[in-house]
């Protein structure tokens, strides 16, 4: 008898693993978020602060690490080729587009596209992928993985609740999605860096230190500046590239089918 | 849905298929395809671009229907076993253990190689990796193979740098690794030159004498005639029996040589010992060269892959600046690049071919006529990139002509074009030189450049 | 001529985390100066010298700035002010923690540059496969690491060709909004239909492996580079635990 030329439909069996996973590397997160904030450790250069650096620097690529770990091993095929095509629009629509307009960063179009196509798992296990590739290049970037899940995470969860369906809810989405991403990524480099690494973005930093702020809430505050401005151009601009694509590529992905992300756009 | 056969069928591979339709598909693709590939067999299914050929190849290997998506009614026996397919059910296929029976060389062969291993044994052994055979027997499979196909020489190479050829011999190899009972060839030789594409032929007639049965999908069955034990072609889905008349027809080229054009006629573009190099390359891509054309005349560009043709080309559509030497054109000009279905953006082929033209421009008239002369017409509202590979090379074709160039310029226009397509474009070029125009084209394709070309330059 | 170390790659990366964790949390400039020094000597051996400041210098120099602004100019502490200028305030302790965040962060800049240029990716990539993690991840480092030039190459071809339509020359927003739309769709249509075309190969090639997975690729490993990397592990781990501790035990006696 040759082998079985078929698959038995799909099984659970380590759906739990996964589970308690994703489980601990949310809770970590959380937990380490809701440690700075309610401590808000002084001294980021001297005595204990070289240990906040690296206990935030840890436990946020940690549970980065753990949440890809969670879904990396149920992704489709089909899935797993589009992200490294992500990582590389990440960088590539980053640059030429961020040339123009200096002082948004623009470095998720990628991410938020898998986002929107393949679900919120996707999204984040790009998210988390993009940067660790990226640290190859740019160490620093490392921390921030935990924020970049979560934009691919927020940009799958606005696709599944029609953020896409009309073309002014995807920049709404993108609004939401850079607050939230804003408040999480700032502990990291307020903690870890003690500050930002561009210079337009440190000036405003320092101004609002200036102003009597603390460091972190400075750092919170300019990341509520750039960061929603600059998931509203993304969503925005990735919505308009899923947009483009022809109904049989964007139609063959389950989740597009299954949520009716595109509406009434795919009966055109 | 799995049963036994009876152990008489001596076919590797049958598939009666009732009817294929694609996910949000309104028609069938194909219909009423009966098929049995024997043992050591070879097959040939002959079609246009666009006739189905790719879908057929990707159902015989397994890939297609995707489950849950596309809609299968038939049944396709691999391996003595017996799948059935139907409206309500959708079995879902192991991919991994079809290709094993039934191996798919995809019409870009690139896409079957990984890409991510940093050599050509890495990538022979992909399959072998993924299976978890042990490394002992890895290597010596993989030097045994090399041996019999001849591959040795390119084990070392990284995959990422290889020839268009070479590149689908690596694919060939790769496939065969597994020793598949079937091989399925979508367009193996096409966009080759002669001496590359004697080469592939070789490793196909070698796996051939080996007992593997093998299905080519072409657009056009000269080079396999002779050798084929059934002969088929697949029009609009319905796949028929090819008499020995047809055969004729088909093995007969109409080719016509170039009209002779005036001496005298207008100088179009002139070249006076032109030097063209990249910024920053060593040596430069094209030296003293000298070139005249005139209006009707047909300029054909040769010489093998990186003799400069592209950059002289490129040159002379004014995206490289001469370094040295004088280069003039006196009239409107237009260049196909390429892979210039690439640069197609749109969301329908008439706002592709529109794109850019004033809306007050007389050039707006010229929109339905290109369409109608590049046979676009019925695919004016379809997405570009839904359209078979032919169709898509002539809409970025119809975005130069809409503009009506004086001088057409042509980097190897021939690829991804059927024999329909082919006919269109020599058409075009006939049109261009009877208005007063010229053309300039490179091809590795001798016999279209014999038919076009009234001069051939060669560059070395 | 680049010379590359023959090392598995773990032990380059094993090593490099204790060296950053260790430095970050001593945080003495001499020890961050040498471990600096170190690493440019090393890239120097390597043939990689100049890259590696490059580089370096390109991430560091804005983080530098921004820093300086950020704790330098505007001093919240109540050290004496070296000058002073309606809310600008720059102090020596300001300074001070803007210099020691820039080590800090140029330590980790560095280090990292210098394991990206020395571990060769193909052996990376191989020494991933070959550990117990989903094999997905190996894929994914490696196709993005390829796939990066060559979209980079896509969207040069694009280009051109656009400029050879001559469309997009538009002026003012809507233009720029035109000139992305012309390169970023092309772009993102073509490789997105390219990931779909391969996946369906890569799953008849057998990936994901289900399975054990083999490589035909060695990675050389040897029993001293295992101690080696279990021990930078310790010390990446302990190493601050105890610089720590014992730091805080100074401060209290």
């Amino acid at each position: 008898m040759s082998p079985n030329l078929l698959l038995s439909e799909e099984t659970s069996t380590q759906n739990l693993r996964r589970r308690l996973l994703a489980i601990a590397g949310t809770v970590i997160l959380v937990a380490t978020y809701l440690t700075l904030i309610i401590t808000q450790p002084t001294g980021i250069a001297e005595g204990l602060g070289q240990g906040v650096a690296l206990g935030t620097f840890a436990a946020y690529l940690v549970a980065a690490v753990l949440l890809l770990l969670a879904v990396l091993s149920d992704l489709q095929v089909s899935t797993l080729t589009l992200i490294p095509v992500a990582l590389a629009l990440n960088i590539i629509l980053g640059q030429f587009v961020g040339s123009v307009m200096v002082p948004l960063y623009l470095d998720s179009i990628g991410t938020v596209i898998v986002g929107f196509l393949a679900g919120r798992r996707a999204g984040a296990a790009t998210g988390v992928l993009s940067t660790l590739v990226w640290s190859l290049f740019a160490p620093t970037v490392l921390p921030f993985a935990a924020g970049a899940a979560l934009v691919g995470f927020l940009a799958g969860t606005a696709a599944r609740f029609g953020a896409l369906r009309r073309v002014y809810l995807a920049p709404v989405a993108g609004l939401v999605a850079g607050v939230l991403v804003g408040v999480v990524s700032s502990p990291v480099a307020t903690f870890v860096y003690g500050g930002t690494s561009g210079v337009g973005t440190g000036a405003v930093v320092a101004a609002f230190r200036s102003m009597g702020d603390s460091l972190l809430s400075a750092v919170t505050k300019q990341a509520l500046i750039s960061d929603p401005g600059d998931k509203a151009v993304v969503f925005l601009i990735a919505a308009l590239l899923v947009y483009a694509l022809p109904q049989r590529l964007s139609g063959s992905f389950a989740f597009v089918r299954r949520y009716r992300v595109l509406g009434k756009r795919v009966s055109k | 849905m799995q049963q036994e056969l009876p152990a008489l069928t001596a076919a590797v591979l049958g598939l009666s298929l009732r009817s294929f339709t694609y996910l949000d598909g309104q028609a069938p693709v194909l219909h009423n395809v009966e098929i049995e590939v024997f043992p050591g067999s070879l097959t040939v299914i002959s079609g246009q671009s666009g006739s189905g050929k790719s879908t057929l190849g990707a159902i015989l290997a397994g890939l297609l229907p995707r489950h849950g998506m596309d809609e299968l009614v038939g049944t396709i026996s691999v391996a003595e076993t017996q799948i059935e397919f139907s409206k309500s059910v959708t079995p879902r296929v192991d991919v991994s253990q079809w290709a094993k029976h039934t191996g798919l060389l995809p019409q870009d062969a690139g896409h079957y190689l990984s890409g991510i291993r940093g050599t050509v044994a890495e990538e022979l052994a992909f399959s072998l990796e993924n299976a978890g055979v042990p490394r002992e027997q890895m290597c010596q499979r993989v030097q045994e193979l090399a041996h019999k196909l001849h591959l040795e020489h390119l084990l070392e190479r990284n995959p990422q740098q290889l020839s268009g050829g070479q590149e689908r011999l690596v694919a060939l190899a790769a496939l065969a690794m597994s020793e598949p009972d079937v091989l399925v060839l979508d367009e193996p030789l096409a966009g080759l030159d002669q001496q590359a594409s004697a080469v592939v032929s070789t490793m196909i007639t070698t796996l051939r004498a080996q007992g593997t049965a093998l299905v080519v999908l072409s657009d056009s069955i000269r080079a396999w005639a002779h050798e084929a034990d059934s002969l088929w072609s697949l029009e609009q889905g319905m796949l028929k029996a090819l008499s020995s008349d047809e055969q004729e027809q088909q093995n007969r080229t109409t080719r016509e040589t170039p009209r002779s054009v005036p001496e005298d006629s207008r100088v179009l573009l002139s070249l006076n010992s032109v030097k063209l190099a990249y910024p920053g390359a060593s040596h430069p891509a094209v030296q003293d060269l000298d070139l005249e054309v005139r209006a009707g005349q047909c300029i054909g560009l040769a010489g093998a892959n990186g003799s400069g043709k592209t950059t002289l080309l490129k040159a002379i559509a004014g995206l490289l600046t001469p370094v040295a030497g004088r280069l003039e054109s006196f009239g409107e000009s237009g260049l196909l690049l390429q892979n210039s279905s690439d640069q197609l953006f749109e969301r329908t082929v008439l706002r592709e071919v529109t794109f850019g033209i004033p809306k007050r421009s007389p050039l707006q008239q010229r929109v339905p006529e290109v369409l109608a002369q590049l046979g676009l017409e019925a695919y004016a509202q379809t997405h570009p990139y839904e359209l078979p590979a032919s169709a898509r090379r002539l809409v970025a074709l119809a975005t130069v002509l809409v503009r009506d160039p004086e001088i057409l310029f042509l980097d190897e226009p021939t690829e991804a074009l059927d024999e329909a397509g082919e006919a269109i474009l020599q058409e075009v070029i006939r049109s261009v030189l009877e208005r007063g125009g010229a053309v300039v084209l490179s091809t590795h394709d001798a016999e279209f450049m014999k038919s076009t070309a009234h001069r051939v330059l060669t560059l070395s | 001529m680049p010379r590359t170390i023959h090392l598995h790659p773990f032990t380059i990366l094993a090593v490099a985390v204790a060296v950053v964790s260790t430095t970050t949390a001593a945080s003495q400039w001499w020890l961050s100066c040498a471990v600096l020094g170190l690493c440019l000597l090393i890239s120097g051996w390597a043939g990689q010298l100049k890259k590696l400041s490059v580089l370096s210098g390109a991430m560091l120099l804005p983080t530098l700035l921004s820093l300086l602004l950020i704790h330098g100019l505007v001093s919240r502490d109540n050290s004496p002010a070296i000058a002073q200028w309606g809310p600008v305030r720059v102090t020596v302790h300001g300074l001070e923690v803007a210099l020691s965040l820039g080590l800090r962060t140029a330590v980790l800049v560095v280090v990292g540059l210098l394991c990206g240029l020395l571990i060769d990716k193909h052996q990376l990539v191989a020494a991933i496969d070959l550990s117990p993690v989903p094999p997905q991840l190996g894929y994914l480092l490696a196709a993005t690491h390829f796939l990066l030039p060559q979209m980079g190459e896509k969207q040069r071809r694009i280009g051109e060709a656009q400029t050879l339509r001559r469309v997009g020359t538009g002026k003012g927003v809507t233009g720029w909004f035109q000139r992305v739309r012309l390169r970023a769709v092309p772009l993102v249509l073509a490789s997105m239909q390219d990931a779909q075309d391969r996946a369906v190969h890569l799953s008849a090639r057998g990936f994901p492996a289900i399975g054990t997975r083999t490589r035909l690729r060695t990675v050389p490993d040897s029993s001293a580079q295992r101690a080696i990397r279990w021990i930078a592990i310790v010390v990446a781990v302990l190493g601050p635990v105890l610089i720590l501790v014992l730091a805080q035990l100074g401060s209290k006696s």
